[in-house]
């Protein structure tokens, strides 16, 4: 009896209620449709931390905070901007890793039901997060970002059991993306490097302050054994406007 | 227990396991419409990675490195009169971090929860920081936040909702403290919203703070915690006060006259960044500052060094008091309240003897102010005391010693004590308390003589044992006036300090009653003389302000560097041989003025400033600045 009051009342829980009430099992949600926070819009960064680091590039050698290893502050010591510029590599970085931390504006929309699309200003890249298969081969700046969807867990840790449709709506949540397949570039404009091994797992987040405004959180770790000691952890934040203001596409700066 | 389980008894307890969870998976289905956000457990020790701003969390930040936050002149010119030698006086060696501050800090944290033990419900989540003990507390039970003349703290008094992903807090009552601690100030009237959200073993905090003294945009800051597997075994940080500096006199705070910081550009030189960068503002932390970095010259940064000219600003801290025509009782420590309402605080200690009363408002409140003593104590008033002869201290005189009034005493022994035993309360004060409410024989007295004081001390003490209490006045030569006491109740460990001390405006240095600044801060000391704190420069001593909210030594010991500060500078400006108008031109309060600043009223700000001036003219400053 009480196995089967389990699987009733199972049942009960992992069908959502609208198909209850329709009688029939719903079509999956896109992730557009079942996205648990809106990321969209124009978006300006606040540089409050490491301001000397990103308002102005430091100079040659100053990778203070950066775990890098032997090998990561050999390179790092090596930064030529000039050869990067006669090489065509003045975005460096502009790349995945380090293209949030420097100061300029986001916009970031929907590409279709599948993936978030994020533009930045700084350097005019364009970062794209499939939450379906890959549509890059990567090997690029920006690498291959995969994309889900982190909700939050439920009460009495029974988050297990929620299943795919529970949370779904603008109830709260964070964008998870993991970019690999990056071409190599610097965390920091100062030639501080991350290889074409780095993978970066970053979490979207926004908070609306009440009376005030709404922030999006951007929290960071960059995980690369050639160049790194440790993971490289930082969270970037920026405030969201109302319109494109002070939307202003720039090229690449090697300096 | 249940590893030790055999087959037999795991085949008993399934059934009533399954039967369990299946009510319960039902129950979250059935009320799962109107879910609330879940609950995320952040209980663990956690310690930041430091990959952000290392050298500020670390070691210390530079001087002059204010780029990125978004200061107002008044935190800018307040930093730069900041030496960091501060931190060597007696009563900041151990000066806690303000709450969002902490968590940027150094060292370990601990979170956890606590739970109603019969319902299982969330009562609040704590965290406990490493660096100077810091214990927050966020409530998580839907309790209101204190009224505005409640105490502040370092952690101040934190509420928390789960909304989303996020736990969300708000913060208000928190100490002034670090902004950042190379001097920018975060005030007193600072409130904090703050996201803690967890994503498997790593939290990612984000801070939102609201000053409205020092701060034009809200700041906002976010830091990365990583969790530890196990315990890191390092969370004290034991601090106690001594001597750091011998000889300096105790009137003494290092400080840097406005243009002469010496390290102004050492950190912009180091980093060749614009000084005008390195100042800070709202502005440097958006992107389009990256360009006006590349113009911006050695002129427009010391233009920033200098209080600006134009009107003076005016304070916009929160009004303590209540203004709705009632008496609120906020309990202090053992048998002492404070009673506020009527202007000024009044402090009452109850017990056997009858209420002793440390002064009576203005008098237009007196009959609540009687009918709230009555609530706390049935006898009469036995005592009252005024701090001084001021209006806001003595205005309910007449009432609140009626209301003393005991008949059963009159024709006894006892009134043989005192000449107005059983009349009605007997009223304390210094000798020249009583010498300005009254008059000279023959001239018009400006009180009425029902509320003079009767019992009055002429030297430095006058002291009592009451209530089960020992009871001091301390009087406080030429002060705010030349008759002003401070009452200290030893065992309770509260002192009232009368005007000497409030939260709300410049003290009301009275010249034409015999104030002065330099006595004004030798009564400030004389307080510090007095008093202990219980942890992390918090607690301990409480401090009873003639206006505002109830303090600890921490508020005194601001307000104390804050007066012998402007002190200094307008000693430094009457020794080049300025006059009044130029003094009030170079905007010696311009870093205060937010907090405390006046345009109207019974004290302004311009009020201030000339009896400053006029008091270090008239005599020669004690233990004037020694730069």
């Amino acid at each position: 009896m009480g196995l089967k009051l389990f699987v009733i009342a199972a049942l009960a829980f992992v069908i959502p209620r609208e198909a209850c009430a329709q009688g029939a099992l719903p079509p999956p949600r896109s992730p557009l449709a079942a996205a648990p926070v809106d990321l969209t819009g124009y978006w300006v960064s606040l540089v409050t931390e490491d301001w000397r680091f990103r308002m102005v590039t430091s100079p040659k050698g100053d990778f203070t905070s950066v775990p890098l290893n032997a090998e990561g502050r050999k390179v790092a010591q090596a930064w030529d901007p000039a050869k990067d510029e006669t090489s065509g590599q003045q975005c460096k970085a502009y790349g995945a890793p380090g293209l949030l931390r420097l100061p300029g504006r986001l916009h970031i929309t929907w590409q279709g039901d599948n993936a978030l699309r994020l533009d930045t200003d700084a350097g005019s890249q364009t970062r794209l997060f499939s939450f379906g298969p890959a549509q890059s081969r990567g090997g690029d700046w920006q690498g291959v970002s995969t994309a889900t969807w982190d909700r939050p867990g439920s009460p009495m840790g029974f988050g297990f059991m929620l299943g795919p449709g529970a949370g779904a709506g603008q109830s709260g949540g964070s964008l998870k993306v993991v970019t690999t397949k990056l071409r190599p570039g610097y965390l920091r404009k100062n030639g501080v490097p991350y290889s074409a091994d780095a993978v970066v797992t970053e979490y979207f987040d926004r908070f609306d302050v009440p009376g005030g405004d709404s922030l999006l959180v951007v929290s960071a770790e960059v995980n690369d054994p050639m160049y790194l000691l440790q993971p490289f952890w930082t969270s970037t934040h920026f405030k969201k406007q109302s319109d494109a203001s002070g939307w202003n596409p720039t090229g690449c700066s090697a300096r | 227990m249940l590893g030790s389980m055999t087959e037999n008894s795991m085949g008993s307890f399934r059934p009533h396991f399954f039967l369990l969870a299946g009510a319960l998976v039902t129950a979250v289905t059935l009320f799962g419409q109107a879910r609330p956000s879940p609950a995320i457990d952040f209980s663990g020790w956690w310690t930041s990675p430091f990959h952000e701003d290392s050298l500020e969390r670390g070691a210390g930040p530079e001087l002059v490195d204010y780029g990125g936050f978004p200061i107002n002149e008044a935190a800018r010119l307040f930093a730069l009169s900041y030496d960091p030698s501060r931190v060597t006086l007696r009563h900041h060696q151990c000066d806690g971090y303000v709450a969002p501050y902490q968590v940027r800090a150094i060292g370990n944290s601990r979170a956890w929860e606590e739970r109603d033990p019969h319902t299982q419900k969330l009562i609040a989540i704590h965290w406990y920081h490493q660096t100077f003990e810091g214990h927050r507390v966020i409530w998580m039970d839907g309790r209101p936040h204190p009224p505005a003349y409640a105490p502040h703290t370092w952690m101040g008094f934190s509420t928390g909702t789960f909304v989303g992903n996020a736990l969300m807090v708000n913060t208000t009552h928190i100490k002034q403290g670090w902004l950042r601690r190379n001097g920018l100030p975060e005030s007193d009237q600072a409130t904090l919203v703050e996201f803690f959200v967890r994503h498997g073993d790593h939290i990612t905090y984000t801070s939102v703070i609201n000053d409205p003294v020092y701060l034009s945009e809200p700041s906002v800051r976010t830091t990365d915690l990583y969790r530890q597997p196990v315990d890191p075994n390092f969370w004290l940080f034991a601090c106690d006060d001594g001597e750091q500096i011998i000889g300096r006199g105790p009137d003494q705070v290092p400080n840097f006259l406005f243009g002469q910081h010496p390290f102004l550009t050492e950190y912009a030189d180091k980093y060749k960044l614009p000084l005008l960068g390195a100042l800070g503002g709202a502005e440097t932390m958006y992107p389009e500052y990256m360009t006006k970095l590349k113009t911006a010259t050695e002129a427009e940064g010391m233009a920033e060094t200098r209080p600006s000219q134009g009107p003076a600003e005016t304070s916009r801290a929160v009004d303590p008091d209540p203004h709705d025509g009632e008496i609120h009782v906020w309990p202090v420590r053992r048998n002492v309240y404070m009673l506020v309402g009527d202007g000024g605080n009044v402090t009452v200690q109850v017990g056997d003897e009858g209420p002793l009363v440390v002064d009576s408002g203005t008098g237009q409140m007196a009959g609540k102010i009687i009918a709230a003593i009555r609530k706390l104590s049935d006898k009469p008033i036995q005592f009252l005391v005024n701090t001084s002869f001021h209006p806001d201290q003595t205005g309910g005189n007449v009432k609140l010693r009626e209301s003393g009034s005991d008949p059963s005493v009159q024709g006894s022994f006892f009134s043989l004590q005192f000449v107005d035993a059983g009349v009605g309360a007997t009223i304390m004060a210094h000798q020249n308390v009583a010498n300005r409410m009254s008059a000279p024989t023959g001239k018009g007295a400006p009180t009425p003589a029902a509320g003079w004081p009767s019992d009055t001390y002429l030297k430095e003490r006058r002291r009592t044992f009451h209530n089960d209490d020992d009871i001091q006045l301390f009087h406080e030569p030429n002060a705010i006036t030349d008759g002003d006491s401070i009452v200290q109740f030893s065992r309770a460990d509260i002192i009232a300090t009368g005007d000497i001390f409030t939260t709300t405006q410049y003290p009301f240095i009275d010249r034409n009653n015999g104030g002065s600044v330099q006595g004004e801060i030798d009564a400030l000391n004389d307080i510090l003389n007095r008093t202990v704190y219980q942890h992390e420069s918090e607690g301990g001593t409480l401090i009873v302000p003639g206006h505002g909210y109830l303090c600890d030594e921490h508020e005194v010991v601001e307000y104390r560097d804050m007066l012998v500060i402007i002190r200094d500078r307008v000693q430094a400006l009457i020794k080049n041989g300025a006059t009044l108008e130029q003094v009030k031109a170079a905007g010696v309060t311009a870093d205060y003025d937010t907090r405390y600043g006046a345009a109207t009223g019974p004290w302004t700000t311009d009020l201030f400033v000339e009896a400053v001036y006029t008091s270090l003219k008239q005599a020669p400053a004690k233990n004037a600045a020694q730069k």
